[in-house]
């Protein structure tokens, strides 16, 4: 399915214009982080009609308008956004790979101080892997951590 | 746009008037329902839900709010037990793309639900 010219349509309008035409995907992939020592992991899960959207193409906006939206929004004067135009009238991201969407997802949705120095330290902050390899149950949850004995290459 | 109705009031034949400001303003402009794994069943402009922990998730916005006092409704059950309590987690306070919630028994007990979900009202930017 082509996707119509976008710029400068509200990005809530396309959304709505994508959940009605394209099947949501889910994805296997997640992301295990640690953002705080004294949190346990957390894990990102993508959601399937943002992860359709990514797919198609034409939709979702560059992930740097939401880093200078967040920017406006840590001013300590802020009140409300003022550049919201940013999300509508900047030429949309092309198609994405699946991996691609991941890595997008990152920077949109996860803390910068995570995965801007996710290999910094004793130990990686940041993991991404298929839901498979997360334990199969939840009793520990919050004891959850990254392992210091990860195989990075696998 | 094609198929585009710009209409400032909506009519019904004997029922009365309403302004379309309502249908805009009163829409829900985010929605979301995960499991107990976090895997969205369905959704609207969210990008994301990020596990925490125990009934601890944060929820991701798509396309961003003007301002980061939206209002948040949700509800939270399993198939035998529906004793669930939805609150705003207070250690982080929303942004206008995210929301984080906890999901805790009648005791106060954070757990994990089989049926969450959440829906954000407010203002897009």
């Amino acid at each position: 399915m082509q996707t119509p010219d976008f710029k400068g349509t509200h990005l809530f309008d396309r959304l709505c214009w994508a959940k009605e035409r394209l099947e949501p995907v889910q994805s296997d992939y997640r992301v295990v982080f640690e953002d705080s020592v004294d949190e346990c992991a957390k894990i990102l899960v993508p959601d399937p009609n943002w992860m359709a959207c990514a797919l198609q193409g034409g939709i979702l906006p560059p992930v740097w308008v939401y880093h200078e939206l967040a920017k406006d929004e840590a001013q300590p004067d802020f009140k409300k956004h003022t550049r919201g135009y940013l999300l509508h009238e900047t030429e949309p991201m092309p198609a994405m790979t699946e991996e691609e969407a991941i890595e997008y997802l990152i920077m949109k949705d996860i803390p910068q101080h995570v995965w801007q120095s996710w290999d910094e330290g004793n130990r990686p902050k940041m993991v991404i892997c298929k839901k498979e390899q997360l334990p199969q149950t939840r009793t520990w949850r919050n004891a959850w951590r990254i392992s210091d004995e990860l195989n990075l290459a696998a | 746009m094609a198929g585009t109705i710009i209409a400032d009031t909506l009519t019904h034949s004997t029922a009365g008037s309403v302004t379309t400001d309502y249908v805009v303003n009163g829409s829900a402009k985010a929605w979301e329902r995960h499991n107990a794994s976090h895997s969205i069943d369905n959704s609207l402009s969210v990008s994301s839900v990020t596990d925490n922990g125990i009934g601890d998730t944060t929820v991701t916005y798509a396309s961003a709010l003007s301002t980061a006092t939206q209002a948040i409704s949700g509800s939270a059950g399993n198939n035998t037990s529906n004793d669930s309590i939805l609150g705003n987690a207070a250690v982080q306070a929303h942004t206008t793309t995210t929301h984080r919630y906890l999901i805790m028994n009648s005791s106060g007990v954070a757990q994990d639900r089989a049926f969450n979900s959440t829906l954000i009202h407010g203002d897009l930017a």
